[in-house]
């Protein structure tokens, strides 16, 4: 097992980081900032003393950007390694900006070609793999990062992100499945590494959102150096995380506790970001700006389950920084505030609509309930006009999320906060449009289809309480137009892959975002996207030619009258019933400065700095 | 005594395969497949089949349970699907801190329940007997999530006698610090049962003839009580706990969640919500095998606390 | 075995001095008075008497008990975002049009939404069903009868406004009866099982050994998550099964000792004599001298299932949605307790935990009362 020989190889605790501290701010003194003009001026950055503690809710699993899957460990991957490209802390909504790259890649070949120059200077962290030699960041990682991502061995999870689009990858991959070994040492047209900083990515067809993806950590720059020393028969490298990023691993107890420590190499920058609209950023501006970064010279991560052991951890002063989650908001908010006991102590609040969609789908492929002929799009259509959102909003969520209007959610570039669905709850309505189209009640009470038969749906979910509560709310909407509902009770792989073959009738399903972009989700409904992530199998050709326009045309007010329109399409023909977006709560204890829950990156802990003057520390 | 021991041994290999053979039913072929949630977000059918094959669940079942036989035999069940964590390393590791927690749970509760056992049989039949009894009752209707919900806010964020939650690398630390207050639901949770168990096993003895025996010869009530019933009683309560052990590792996961202790409970749950079958899988036979291995211990302490027991 | 007790041949008229045992008891009495009560209950609701609409939304959502009065409503209301607080969230819904102006830009074929001019020209007959729909909507306008819900129910309602005493008078049906279902086919299976090992012996003692300790050794919680996965969710008769199915271990144990005790005897021996069948001896002339420890299995099966219904219902493997047991109250009480609505656990609890407590010292005493030597 490599796995057993590398574990050791951790420094043991967080004692080993106070040694490092010096280094730390030396290499810090002068660095050359990202953001700004490199002022030299006195300023201690990283203070090991200065410490983060962090809660997720669920267990990671393991630090390889292409291998792991979970938010969980892509947020930790965010703050050890870094990607070509990243997100502005403030701006709203999100703004790309440049990270590894110099600037932002120059697009040309109307959409075909980017060409990124990897900003020179940047070092890994230091790592036995390297055999003591320091190790420059170059173009080449990138290429190589990338080329891992559909290397079939390791079986990334993020495969999709290139697949089909760069020259000659999917070739690479496909031969490795042949041969069974992926030949990284491969010249692609696609991955042209031109010279040690430059690395230019040639597409197949034109794609706007290639700058998204570079953003998204999966895309990160590992050193193919560590990929060797570490990799398991899989490939993948869960345990060793060596990255150029602000932090590095100091110790990982799996499943329970991640400790990072700030990276002795880190280049360091000054905080410079712009205070936008939101009220709050004036004081975050106040509290940051000119600081050296990052200010945080250890982040503590717990892992823990249960609702009520985080939110007793944070009350009682364990956790500096959490997510309020579902059922738990009522007990701290008032509402689209904190509660008084909580503002009263002095914490603060991030609050905003994260990036994500739910919907229920119907499958279109289904017998009963899917085709586009009137009487079927009749049956969908009162279906969805059937379903209480408002209520699923008051009394399922506790009022922490709105109506989805727009496929595209808020805060992803295409959404539209003044567009109205014409899909409102109306079971009136409803039982009228059945009974138009011959869905007649039998002696039972309950409804028919046209040809007589028995119409019974079957809506699937989870076995959790919140899949009981949609039960609820669906078995509620149906009988109001006396169509009966049997539940398929399923775990939630086997719904995945009953979905993925089309062999669900109807579920409710949620989309978070990858990228802040509207094609993000509007490829949900393309046909061609069926047995991938086209979860309501649907095929609508008038959907389909407006997409297929509509991924030729960079973001703009023409492709958002494409997008209005397919919105329309969606409920005019009801594969879907858009149904909420939630509200994502950061709680932020007094002590914490600066912070603001950025919707798409996942980890803020270079932006901000914590106040070891008062009683915390 | 020996001969005993290598026979019992020996009759485990057939329940083993048995163990084997419903797990593999259950989780090979009934158990879904994980290549779904495993592809990510978005896959492709191709990616899917790339997948199955990389964990081998495309092969025909005989192979997968003749993999499975031999990931039993040389006791590697290779590595995490999710997170590559070598099986072995995750039941090491995970091991100590339910340990930590069970053992001394186990003696506590064992020792508070057979004394309090003794003294309400000694007493049985009158008031007090009775309203142990029904305290107990009552007391074994409460669910166990009750019990945790209630006791953390309550002793460890109002009243502030324990922390909320954590653990450390420390052993002293997590006995005395973090695992005091699972320890003390996880007693509380089981007197009301053990207490009304042993009970009854202390008054199947106190019917027995060689009690009245003893009175008759004139044996003082606190020397039968302690010394004859107590010795023979105990058989019984030992089987009990004994078989309690390799159930509790998993049993005690409501706990090790509540309190952030990373232990094997936690584990279990954490492999089912993954469908990571090598985990689940090495864990249900780790479990089996302690499950047998307990039950051939306790019957050779019967042996030693009662030499009348005539192992067959 | 270590339960070597002496051997007592169990005279017919056992069942007779029992209840007189039992009679004597007052425990025994009022606990047995409880279970009787619930078993009304439980008949009265499954015939339809009561309990019949208990899922009509007769209250507003968390309506609190009577006796608690409305006024609390008012106090607890703005601390839980419910109504207000969602309408605040949400201004940007006022805007949206009047129906009918919906229904006559549909008629047109027109779309409200800036995509209007769009340029091709198919996609003018977008909405495949818009002259049905304008007509709907110009005829569905009318007012809905508003239903009237009551601002206070007797023991209060659920999030949905269902009346919480209903509930758990439903809920009782299906938990009882699922603990009861449940206990029986376990019993069944043990006392067959236990009986053919325990009186043929040999191979078949083997065989259901081997099986037994194959069933013990596996962790109960994956068991029963492994069955569930197995059986799929069909609905209550599924939760019967799967805990009927990984139950039966314990009277197996118990039952199998005692045929095995049993079949050496001699009124075991003269039935041989006069040529009684196997299948005759132990079931006819065995099982009544063992029924008194089926029969207690019995009863502490009943307690532990309707206890571990509850289990199942927290693991997701409960009762069908238009179905109510304790264990799914108990399960939407949680959420509901955070909230400070707290009626519907005390209403499910209550009722779980008097009829379990009853149900259990009327078991103690039972078994008291069937094997004095116990006193």
């Amino acid at each position: 097992m490599s796995l057993r020989a590398s574990r050791r190889k951790l420094p043991g605790s967080p004692r080993s980081s106070r040694r490092n501290a010096s280094r730390v701010m030396r290499s810090a003194l002068c660095a050359a900032t990202l953001l700004a003009l490199a002022v030299c001026v006195e300023v201690v950055a990283a203070d090991m003393n200065k410490v983060v503690r962090h809660v997720f809710p669920a267990a990671e699993e393991g630090f390889d950007p292409a291998a792991a899957h979970d938010l969980y460990s892509g947020t930790v991957e965010q703050a050890i390694f870094e990607t070509l490209l990243t997100y502005d802390y403030l701006a709203r909504p999100s703004k790309l900006v440049p990270l590894a790259a110099q600037s932002l890649p120059e697009v040309s070949d109307g959409g075909r070609s980017y060409t990124f120059r990897v900003r020179p200077g940047i070092y890994f962290s230091p790592d036995a793999a390297f055999k003591g030699k320091k190790r420059e960041l170059v173009a080449e990682d990138y290429a190589f990062s990338l080329k891992r991502l559909v290397d079939p061995k390791i079986r990334s999870p993020w495969a999709w992100l290139l697949e089909g689009k760069i020259i000659g990858l999917d070739e690479l991959a496909a031969a490795a499945k042949k041969s069974g070994k992926f030949d990284y040492d491969a010249r692609l047209p696609g991955l042209e590494v031109v010279d040690r900083y430059t690395l230019r990515i040639r597409l197949k067809q034109p794609d706007y959102d290639l700058s998204y993806v570079l953003a998204h950590e999966p895309t990160s720059a590992v050193a193919r150096e560590v990929v060797e020393t570490y990799a398991d028969v899989g490939g993948r490298v869960m345990a060793n995380p060596v990255g150029t990023g602000p932090y590095r691993l100091a110790n990982w107890i799996r499943s329970s506790k991640i400790f990072l420590e700030a990276n002795p190499e880190y280049r360091g920058f000054t905080w410079n970001f712009k205070a936008g609209s939101d009220p709050e950023d004036a004081r975050i501006v106040a509290e940051m700006k000119g600081k050296m970064m990052p200010q945080v010279g250890r982040v503590e991560i717990s892992i823990m389950e249960e609702d009520q052991s985080r939110l007793l951890a944070f009350q009682n002063g364990e956790l500096d920084l959490m997510n309020l989650e579902g059922p738990l908001a009522p007990m701290v908010m008032n509402g689209a505030s904190l509660s008084g006991e909580m503002r009263k102590k002095g914490v603060k609040l991030s609050r905003f609509v994260d990036p994500e969609l739910s919907y229920h789908y119907w499958n279109m492929t289904d017998p009963v309930v899917g085709g586009l002929s009137k009487e079927k799009i009749a049956l969908r259509r009162a279906m969805a006009m059937a379903y209480d959102v408002d209520e699923e909003i008051r009394i399922v969520r506790n009022g922490q999320a709105i109506e989805a209007q727009y496929p595209i959610p808020p805060g992803v570039v295409g959404n539209d906060p003044a567009y109205r669905s014409s899909v409102k709850h109306d079971a009136t309505s409803a039982n009228a449009l059945l009974d138009r189209f011959g869905y007649k009640k039998g002696p039972d009470g309950w409804r028919t289809l046209p040809d007589g038969k028995p119409l019974v749906l079957r809506y699937a979910s989870r076995p959790d309480s919140l899949g009981r509560q949609q039960d609820e709310m669906w078995k509620k909407a149906l009988d109001s137009i006396s169509i009966r509902m049997e539940v398929q009770k399923d775990k939630f792989t086997e719904l995945l892959k009953l979905e993925k073959q089309c062999r669900l009738q109807m579920r409710t399903a949620s989309w978070i975002a990858d990228y802040p972009d509207g094609d993000n989700f509007m490829q949900l409904l393309y046909s061609k996207n069926i047995f991938q992530s086209n979860n309501a199998c649907a095929t609508i050709p008038e959907y389909d030619k407006l997409y297929e326009q509509s991924i030729r045309i960079p973001a703009g007010p023409e492709r958002d009258r494409l997008y209005h329109e397919m919105a329309r399409i969606i409920e005019t023909y009801a594969p879907w019933r858009l149904g909420i977006s939630r509200y994502r709560n950061m709680l932020i204890q007094p002590r914490v400065l600066g912070y603001k829950k950025h919707p798409i990156l996942h980890s803020e802990w270079q932006y901000i700095d914590v106040d070891t003057t008062g009683k915390g520390g | 005594m020996y001969g005993y021991i290598i026979r019992r041994l020996w009759q485990m290999i057939p329940t083993l395969l048995g163990v084997i053979l419903l797990v593999f039913l259950l989780f090979n072929w009934v158990g879904g497949d994980p290549a779904y949630v495993l592809a990510g977000k978005i896959s492709s059918a191709e990616q899917i089949e790339n997948i199955r094959r990389q964990l081998g669940v495309d092969q025909p079942y005989y192979v997968q349970l003749w993999i499975f036989v031999k990931q039993v035999l040389t006791a590697d069940f290779g590595a995490s699907w999710s997170t590559n964590e070598p099986v072995s390393h995750i039941m090491t590791t995970r091991l100590g801190p339910s340990l930590t927690v069970l053992i001394p749970y186990l003696i506590l509760s064992t020792l508070v329940a057979m004394g309090l056992a003794l003294a309400v049989a000694y007493v049985r039949g009158s008031l007090t007997d009775r309203a142990v009894m029904i305290v107990c009752t009552v007391g074994l209707s409460i669910s166990i999530l009750v019990y945790i919900i209630v006791f953390q806010y309550v002793f460890a964020y109002k009243l502030g006698w324990f922390p909320v939650q954590g653990w450390s690398d420390s052993f002293g630390q997590n006995l005395v610090v973090y695992g005091s207050l699972p320890i003390i639901i996880l007693l509380v949770v089981s007197i009301a049962p053990d207490l009304r168990l042993f009970r009854t096993f202390v008054l199947d003895e106190i019917n027995h003839d060689y009690v009245r025996t003893a009175r008759a010869k004139g044996v003082s009530e606190n020397r039968i009580m302690w010394v004859h019933v107590l010795r023979n009683a105990s058989i019984p309560i030992i089987t009990h706990v004994m078989a309690q052990v390799p159930g509790l590792l998993i049993g005690a996961f409501l706990v090790e969640r509540f309190f952030s202790i990373p232990g094997i409970g936690r584990e279990v749950i954490l492999a089912v919500e993954r469908s990571d079958f090598p985990v689940i899988k090495a864990i249900t036979v780790y479990v089996a095998v302690a499950t047998m291995v307990f039950t051939l211990l306790a019957d050779l302490m019967y042996k030693a606390v009662d030499p009348r027991v005539q192992l067959k | 075995m270590p339960f070597d007790k002496p051997q007592h041949v169990i005279s017919p008229s056992l069942w007779a001095l029992a209840w007189k045992r039992l009679v004597a008891s007052r425990v025994a009495m009022v606990s047995l008075g409880i279970v009787a009560a619930f078993l009304m209950l439980i008949a009265l609701s499954a015939s339809g008497l009561i309990a019949k609409d208990w899922a009509r939304e007769t209250g507003v959502n968390y309506a609190p008990p009577s006796f608690l009065g409305e006024d609390i409503e008012q106090a607890g209301q703005p601390a839980a975002p419910g109504g207000p607080i969602s309408a605040s969230d949400k201004p940007t819904e006022l805007p949206i049009q009047d129906p009918l102006a919906d229904a006559i830009a549909d008629i047109r074929g027109e779309k409200k939404a800036p995509g209007s001019e769009a340029p091709s020209g198919e996609s003018q007959t977008v909405d495949p069903l818009a002259d049905v729909m304008a007509d709907i909507r110009a005829k569905g306008t009318q007012a809905t009868v508003a239903e009237t819900r009551a601002s206070t129910l007797p023991f209060g309602a659920d999030k949905w406004g269902r009346d919480v005493l209903k509930k758990t008078i439903k809920g009782s049906e299906t938990s009882i009866f699922v603990g009861l279902a449940a206990a029986f086919v376990a019993t069944l299976l043990g006392t067959v099982f236990g009986a053919v090992a325990g009186y043929y012996g040999r191979w078949l003692d083997d065989f259901f050994n081997w099986f037994y300790s194959v069933f013990t050794a596996i962790p109960y919680l994956l068991l029963i998550l492994a069955v569930a996965a197995v059986l799929q969710q069909k609905g209550t008769l599924t939760i019967i099964l799967i805990l009927g199915l990984t139950g039966w271990t314990g009277t197996f144990r118990l039952i199998r000792g005692e045929y095995l005790k049993h079949k050496g005897r001699e009124y075991v021996q003269a039935a041989d004599a006069i040529g009684a069948s196997n299948g005759r001896r132990m079931f006819v002339h065995i099982f009544p001298n063992v029924s008194h420890v089926v029969l207690v299995q019995l009863s502490i099966y009943t307690v532990a299932f309707i206890k571990a219904e509850v289990i199942l219902s927290f693991l997701g493997f409960g009762v069908p949605v238009d179905v109510v047991s304790w264990g799914s109250m108990l399960n939407e009480a949680q959420n509901e307790l955070i909230l400070g609505k707290w009626w519907q656990l005390a209403a499910a609890g209550t009722a779980m935990a008097l009829l379990v407590t009853a149900f259990s010292l009327f078991t103690d005493e039972l078994r008291d009362a069937l094997d004095p030597k116990l006193k």
